[in-house]
């Protein structure tokens, strides 16, 4: 596929949406449409260039959303929760029988105009084109009982398809949530997700968050999320998003109120021709905030992980701790990694550290466990296994922690 | 007025012009005035056709913006891209024959131009402006098969050897100011060091900007063969203008089997004065080509100087076995801006790399890092280490790490860490306990910072880099 | 030489010296014996002028007031701190370090700095006197020194600086035999009439080898009690509960 053209009739073709709205949606096609699909031209889009993949990948696009009817919802029974079903990114069903229904208010796509200015066209073509996804609000005071899972469902028919949803978290003051996001993948064609995510934590607000995936997928996802922290909240991401054949991450975290903490920790391990990129940008826009973030990825066949990660530490923002680690370990000569781990520091009392280390996996340790009778092979996975682990070790429910280990063993070795 | 200017030049000890009549080409940059360098300096015609291919491919492409330090425009059609001294026409045999006018001039910088002989054996190919006025030295490394000249005199003596050499680094395609260096270069050094030579010196280049809207554009070129070594010292200065100046040079080093090649450099640049106002825009490439099985190459630098730094001593690792090392002290007081670092580009096998970066701001300066480690497929067991240490000191300035880390083989290691502090107030108490002021344990501790770098360099060096480092940093602290 | 007047200090809010009041006079050895924690490395703390003390009362060292002299001030007028624990600064020659040190003294004294010659020349002495291994003065400064060798570095520094007043906190703990027999040389070959000494430990085993012109016990922020030598044993036998 060469050129992507969408005609703005599409725009029209969205239901009930006011003028102002539609304003809005024309105008960033036209910046769509101007910028086309990012290419490895632009910095942020430097190792994975989404331009030259779609155009690989795909004879031809449609952009019109997909909706369907399923007959059973295929729940997880490993645990009770609450739910969110999106199929196909439209607000399917959801389910809060474990909490105070009264504290929570959920409603279809996030429709807000305000957004910070990009030069990102697939936020553009977002802002042009979604028209669903999830909003949630959590009332003042509320602290949820049970993890709310969010089955992100792609349907068997899906094909040739660029998805648009945008969503929305807030968490108002001393509230808590854990989420885990939960893709499955019905189709075996390929399609495009593109979603767009605001999250807001207000004062003393507690936010956890997994990215997990029940099964592999041919769909390129991409999926930009803008995090508001304000004084005192505290926000966990676990990104666990293996199996994906194209998926990048794009965070964003200010931290605008004193005390926050951001931390954001990730395990993958990619095969075949899988291409991941995770890409951070902190925001220290206040003292005493604190971020830490802690990425691995293995990398076996063709795989190619991706992690671009910034911290940003403005003149005000003394007494920041930041700190960011990416490691990874190649399996294979076919295999890449990527790395750009990057300092903008304007405050002078601050501790700011990263790190960035790859390499096979260590001769030493290898002849350590053969000598004590474990063939190469099975060293080697024990080797993989605990270097992603230590990522893993850190969820603190046993039940949830042994959930996601299942999960994540069988996207490594597809049992 | 006269106040003010004796009081720079109190903050800028190599602040001086010299009054000498010098030769100019016409302003501007067009074919002509490439004629007229390429003529001035009788060069072959190849040489010529070199330049104008330069020259061409410069009018198709554009300045980059990629780099943090902005700056005004430049405009090229307002700058001079030749000034020589009118006495150099007629050039110098031997030192005594040098305008005396000159020698005043490398005493005042420092450079004890005859001394040098008995004292610390350096031998020193000074350019003044865009001319080498004097070589030093030459009967001795003559006698070793060594040469080193300026590079005018190369073309026309060695053309074979600057014409398989020259370019073959940085090509005349690389970017907009490396293209713009091969078409106008004045002069530069040239070094060849030949088969299983171990030079019995430093080499050391003083470089010095004088005319005014003078951009500089020198041209280095040093070939290890095989089994050879050198050691090559750049210092640089340059007098204290209002306006900006343009220092755009290429330096390009080439080591082939088992050679290996150390370049220093201690960038003392005109700074521009507390508000920011002049200075030197260095925006120079530097690439080493470790062609040979088991060479070397190996950069040092202190960059103290300049309103803008903007450069990336670089090594292409191609041969087996070879190895790649970047030191890097970079100190930004006041307005200046550095954007310094280093590209390891490992292809050969076994190749190994590292790096050592030491950023220093005060002021409201910017100093960022910016590297690029970059391992291909082929290269089997390559490693590189990076380290990248920053200091603020105060909180109108910035420090940034901007690594690029390419790993495509999986028996190769990479490792990098950084880390951004302010000094350590504890080890300042400790001093001032032991009676040292503030600004002197500032320096002692910047220095210990320092350390793995400046231990790099040559000892004549690293004294004058040591002094540069805490007077870079003076009134920085309160 | 130092006159100490009800000092009250605090610091975060906490008050640690709570009206303290001691005089040292020219060629006096004062030890300070008291509880963890009692406020003892405060006081050479304060008195060495770092920073970020709430401070009160008076402190004048050879009859004038310290109030507002820094701490490098204090040092060039000759008050030398041996630390507690004596810091690591990498990168930093030990020699450079000790010789822009010394050299930065005898300026603001006015005298002649010393050239690298004479002040290597001094170093070998001292050192030697000592019985100090000269190799770990071309070391960076105290990094990877042991816990005794940087003790010794201190009493070394001490004698190449040659102060009026040295305050010793807790030189001797963490020392073998044979390197507390050579601080006690190291204090006693700089005594005479002039210079005065404050040493603050927990051991009385270095009294016997420096003899105290008098010992004070420091406690909760004051002083409770001074005494002359015998008091030092006592401590040792019956311990800081029955001085309260
Ligand atoms: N910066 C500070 N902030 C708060 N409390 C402090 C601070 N510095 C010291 N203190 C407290 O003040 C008290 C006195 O400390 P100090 O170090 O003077 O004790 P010390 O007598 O030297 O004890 P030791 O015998 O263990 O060395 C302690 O309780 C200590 O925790
Ligand atoms: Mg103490």
């Amino acid at each position: 596929m060469e050129n992507f053209e969408i005609n703005s009739d599409q725009i029209d073709k969205i239901e009930k949406i006011t003028t102002k709205e539609k304003d809005f949606r024309v105008k960033n096609l036209k910046l769509f449409q101007a910028a086309g699909f990012p290419n490895k031209n632009l910095e942020d889009w430097k190792f994975s260039d989404f331009k030259n993949i779609i155009n690989n990948n795909f004879e031809e696009l449609k952009c019109k959303s997909h909706s369907e009817t399923i007959n059973k919802l295929d729940l997880i029974k490993d645990f009770e929760h609450n739910y969110i079903f999106l199929v196909n990114g439209n607000l399917y069903s959801n389910n809060f029988n474990y909490e105070d229904i009264n504290k929570i208010k959920i409603n279809s796509y996030d429709k807000s105009l305000e957004h910070q200015k990009t030069d990102n066209s697939l936020i553009h073509l977002n802002h042009a084109l979604a028209d669903n996804g999830f909003s949630l609000e959590v009332e003042k005071n509320y602290k949820f009982k049970k993890v709310l899972v969010i089955y992100n469902y792609f349907s068997k028919n899906i094909k040739n398809k660029i998805l648009n949803n945008k969503s929305k978290i807030k968490l108002n003051e001393n509230t808590e949530l854990h989420i885990i996001e939960y893709t499955i993948n019905e189709t075996h064609n390929k399609f495009i997700n593109n979603s767009y995510e605001n999250i807001y934590l207000c004062k003393n607000s507690k936010l956890r968050n997994i990215y997990l995936q029940k099964n592999k997928s041919e769909g390129f996802f991409y999926k930009f999320v803008k995090n508001q922290l304000s004084s005192n909240s505290n926000y966990l991401n676990f990104i666990f998003s293996s199996g994906l054949k194209f998926n990048k991450l794009d965070i964003e975290c200010d931290l605008i109120g004193e005390n926050a903490n951001c931390n954001i920790m990730s395990a993958l391990h990619l095969g075949k021709d899988e291409h991941q990129e995770i890409k951070t940008f902190i925001n220290h826009l206040q003292p005493n905030c604190k971020s830490y973030q802690k990425v691995k990825n293995v990398l076996s066949s063709e795989s190619r992980g991706v992690f671009q990660g910034k911290i940003f530490v403005k003149d005000i923002a003394q007494k920041t701790d930041a700190y960011q680690l990416s490691k990874a370990l190649l399996l294979n000569d076919n295999a890449e990694f990527n790395s750009k781990p990057e300092l903008e520091i304007y405050a002078d009392d601050v501790k700011c550290s990263h790190g960035s280390a790859s390499g096979s996996i260590d001769e030493d340790s290898l002849h350590y466990l053969m000598t004590r009778g474990l063939t190469r092979e099975n060293s080697s996975k024990l080797l993989v296994k605990g270097f992603l682990n230590e990522i893993i070790e850190i969820i603190k429910s046993p039940t949830i922690k042994k959930f996601v280990e299942t999960k994540f063993e069988e996207q490594i070795y597809g049992h | 007025m006269r106040q003010q200017e004796l009081e720079k030049a109190k903050d800028y000890k190599y602040g001086f012009t010299t009054d000498i009549e010098s030769i100019r080409a016409p302003k501007g940059l067009n074919e002509e005035v490439i004629k007229f360098i390429s003529n001035i300096k009788k060069e072959p015609k190849w040489m010529l056709e070199w330049r104008l291919k330069a020259f061409n491919r410069l009018k198709s492409i554009k300045e980059p913006n990629w780099q943090k330090p902005k700056y005004p425009k430049i405009d090229y059609q307002n700058l001079y891209y030749y000034s020589a001294p009118k006495s150099a026409k007629d050039k110098p045999k031997s030192l005594d024959e040098v305008d005396p006018k000159l020698i005043e001039t490398y005493k005042k910088l420092g450079i004890p131009l005859k001394e040098q002989e008995k004292l610390a054996g350096v031998a020193v190919d000074a350019v003044f402006d865009s001319v080498s006025v004097a070589t030093t030295f030459k009967d001795k490394l003559t006698e070793k098969g060594i040469i080193f000249c300026p590079i005018s005199e190369a073309i026309q003596k060695h053309p074979d050897l600057v014409k398989k050499y020259l370019g073959s680094v940085i090509p005349i395609t690389d970017h907009y100011f490396a293209t713009l260096n091969s078409a106008v270069f004045t002069d530069g050094s040239f070094v060849y060091i030949p088969e299983g030579v171990r030079c019995p010196m430093e080499l050391s280049t003083y470089f010095r900007i004088n005319a005014s809207e003078t951009g500089q554009f020198e041209r280095t070129l040093i070939i290890a063969d095989k089994g050879s070594y050198v050691s090559y010292l750049e210092g640089c200065t340059a007098p204290m203008r209002d306006e900006n100046q343009l220092h755009a040079a290429n330096v390009e080093l080439v080591a082939l089997d088992d050679a290996e090649i150390k370049y220093s450099t201690v960038q003392n640049w005109y700074p521009g004065d507390k508000d920011g106002k002049g200075g030197i825009y260095n925006f120079v490439t530097k690439r080493g080509l470790c062609k040979g099985k088991n060479s070397k190459i190996s950069w040092t630098q202190v960059e103290t100087g300049s309103a803008i730094t903007w450069k990336y001593p670089s090594c292409i690792l191609k041969g087996d076995n070879s190895v790649g090392e970047f030191y890097s002290i970079a100190i930004t007081n006041n307005y200046q801006k550095a954007d310094t670092g280093t590209k390891m580009i490992h292809l050969g096998k076994n190749t190994k790399s590292k790096i050592i970066s030491k950023g220093i701001s005060a002021g409201h300066a910017d100093n960022t890092y910016r590297g690029l480690v970059d391992i291909n497929k082929n290269a089997l067991n390559a490693r590189n280490y990076t380290q990248c240490d920053s200091l603020l000191m105060g909180n109108k300035c910035g420090a940034h790490t901007v690594p690029y880390i390419k790993n495509k083989n999986s028996s190769s290691t990479i490792e990098h860490e950084a880390t951004t502090s302010k000094i350590n107030e504890d080890q300042l108490y400790y001093c001032n306990q032991r009676g040292l002021n503030q600004e002197e344990s500032v320096g002692l501790i910047v220095n210990g910072f320092c350390k793995e770098v400046l231990q790099q360099l040559p000892m004549e060096f690293a004294v004058e880099a040591q002094k540069l480092v805490g007077i870079s940093l003076e009134g920085s602290v309160g | 030489m130092l006159e100490i007047k009800n000092l009250k200090a605090s610091i975060n809010e906490r008050s640690i010296l709570k009206g303290l009041n001691l005089h040292i006079k020219p060629g006096e050895l004062h030890a300070i014996m008291g509880p963890n924690g009692s406020g003892k490395s405060t006081l050479a703390n304060v008195l060495s002028g770092k920073k970020g003390y709430e401070i009160t009362g008076e402190i004048n060292f050879e009859g004038e007031s310290l109030k507002a002299v820094s701490v490098e001030e204090r040092a060039q007028k000759g008050i030398f701190l041996a630390f507690q624990y004596p810091l690591e600064i990498p990168g930093v020659n030990t020699n450079n370090f000790l010789k822009t040190s010394l050299n930065s003294i005898l300026k603001a004294k006015g005298k002649k700095e010393l050239d690298t010659l004479s002040f290597l020349k001094l170093v070998k002495e001292k050192s030697s006197e000592l019985g100090i291994d000269e190799k770990i003065l071309s070391r960076q400064l105290n990094v990877g020194f042991s816990g005794g060798e940087k003790k010794k570095n201190e009493i070394l520094q001490m004698k190449i600086l040659d102060p009026n007043l040295s305050i010793l906190d807790e030189t001797d703990s963490g020392l073998d035999i044979d390197a507390l027999k050579i601080i006690a040389k190291g204090v006693n070959s700089s005594r005479d009439d002039k210079k005065s000494f404050l040493v603050i430990t927990h051991y009385q085993r270095l009294l016997e080898y420096i003899k105290p012109d008098f010992v004070h016990v420091l406690s909760d922020g004051k002083i409770v009690r001074t005494g002359c030598g015998e008091l030092a044993e006592e401590l040792e036998k019956t311990g800081y509960k029955k001085i309260n």
